[in-house]
């Protein structure tokens, strides 16, 4: 079964790096999506494996998203620069994997492999 | 200051010590050994509304109606001083009738008397709240700043690994490389300017400054003037450099005779703003026979970042463009 991961980020050209990163490395992209009302649209058509968000989606918080995707029992991780993010979109990113940001390419792949349990 | 108070003083030998304690600017306590208030600065009174007639003699406790019988202060005087010599800036929080909830910062020290037995207690009260909330209002800036920095460094990590390297020289990457990089500068630097200095003929000035050599290459025909949001300032300061980057490859600004007219509208009620690129007098135009990062990165900043649309039109007398994008703060599908 191929492994889907569902991008949020509301930068393009940063989601563009991590699609293409991700793709590299066997994944399927469901995204990137910019907001939450995109990000929630797709879930309703298909439920990814694994989620990465962005925190600021900058004129609203991803929280919705993450909120979604734990009822749905979806791990997932965030890409921020936030060193708390539940400081900024609330408790439901308390102690989920942090991929950082700007992208590191080694910390991102950790930060996923972390989510499948390796 | 009353006769009863300077009697009390003179009695125990402080009316110098009245005179030091009058001049710290923070509201300050002698207490004595029982915990009663021997003397207080003036900015004690002034701070929590009292007079020295209710406040000397009288159990701290007590003191205005017992809004200084706080749970905090009680284990600090009675359990935390006399083990200690001096404690500095003890954080209490506590509704205070006159002033409302407050931040407090309590640095109390032990005096020993020289006769022995006896001993009092100095306790000063500076009032942190504004403090505390500009170090608030402080690190939520400081956040978005990192936010927003780590941001720019993943634009820039993106656009470096981006730029077509391949059949290229290093020079030519570096090049292309580097005038994604000045046009996002150039944006940032508009981004993070006064309001009346981000408008769009600041950014498209600054943007199309290194093609108007030629003051007749490149015209910019204002229309009403429009301020710039930040994010769409960064987005579209990268569109119109791949446009006219462009046009000095392969459109009007390739040969000297050629023009490029800059022009936008401001439609919908100040809803929508269009920006027209005309391109004429350059050589015939020829349709890309594949689309480029450059390309690819004009259509997604407009539509994945801006929520617009752009049509770039190849007609063969000249290129054209048309970017339309959303103003103000609402997205398209809110």
């Amino acid at each position: 079964m191929q492994k889907t991961v569902l991008i949020v980020e509301d930068e393009y050209l940063i989601a563009m790096d991590l699609q293409l990163l991700l793709e590299r490395h066997g994944w399927r992209v469901i995204g990137p999506v910019a907001t939450v009302r995109g990000a929630l649209a797709l879930l309703e058509v298909e439920l990814p494996l694994v989620a990465l968000l962005d925190v600021n989606l900058g004129r609203e918080l991803v929280t919705p998203v993450a909120v979604a995707l734990k009822a749905n029992s979806i791990p997932f991780a965030v890409a921020t620069a936030y060193a708390c993010p539940e400081q900024y979109g609330g408790d439901v990113l308390a102690g989920v994997p942090n991929a950082g940001k700007p992208t590191n390419e080694r910390r991102l792949l950790a930060a996923l492999d972390q989510l499948l349990g390796f | 200051m009353n006769t009863d108070d300077l009697y009390r003083l003179l009695r125990t030998n402080h009316a110098q010590a009245q005179g030091i304690v009058d001049t710290v600017a923070e509201p300050l306590l002698v207490l004595d050994a029982s915990l009663c208030v021997q003397a207080a600065s003036r900015s004690f009174f002034k701070t929590f509304g009292v007079s020295s007639y209710e406040t000397i003699g009288q159990p701290i406790y007590e003191l205005g109606n017992g809004q200084w019988d706080i749970p905090e202060l009680r284990h600090l005087l009675e359990e935390v001083i006399p083990k200690a010599t001096a404690i500095i800036n003890y954080e209490v929080q506590h509704d205070f009738p006159a002033l409302g909830r407050r931040t407090m910062l309590l640095t109390a020290r032990t005096l020993h008397q020289p006769d022995g037995g006896s001993r009092s207690m100095l306790v000063s009260i500076m009032d942190a709240t504004d403090q505390r909330r500009r170090d608030v209002a402080k690190d939520l800036l400081f956040g978005e700043l990192r936010h927003r920095m780590k941001n720019l460094f993943g634009v820039i990590q993106s656009l470096a690994s981006h730029t077509t390297a391949e059949g290229r020289t290093a020079e030519e990457y570096r090049d292309a490389f580097l005038g994604r990089l000045a046009a996002l500068i150039e944006a940032e630097n508009l981004a993070f300017a006064e309001q009346e200095e981000s408008g769009l003929a600041e950014l498209l000035g600054s943007i199309l400054a290194p093609y108007s050599a030629n003051p007749h290459a490149v015209l910019i025909q204002p229309g009403e003037p429009v301020v710039l949001a930040p994010h769409i300032i960064m987005s579209l300061g990268l569109i119109m450099h791949e446009i006219a980057t462009n046009a000095v490859k392969y459109g009007a600004l390739s040969v000297p005779t050629g023009q490029v007219r800059v022009s936008w509208l401001v439609e919908e009620g100040g809803k929508t703003l269009r920006i027209k690129w005309t391109e004429s007098g350059g050589p015939p135009v020829a349709s890309p026979a594949a689309s480029g990062y450059g390309t690819r990165l004009i259509q997604s900043a407009a539509a994945y970042n801006l929520h617009g649309q752009v049509e770039l039109d190849f007609a063969i007398d000249g290129f054209n463009a048309e970017i339309v994008i959303p103003l103000g703060s609402a997205s398209p599908e809110d």
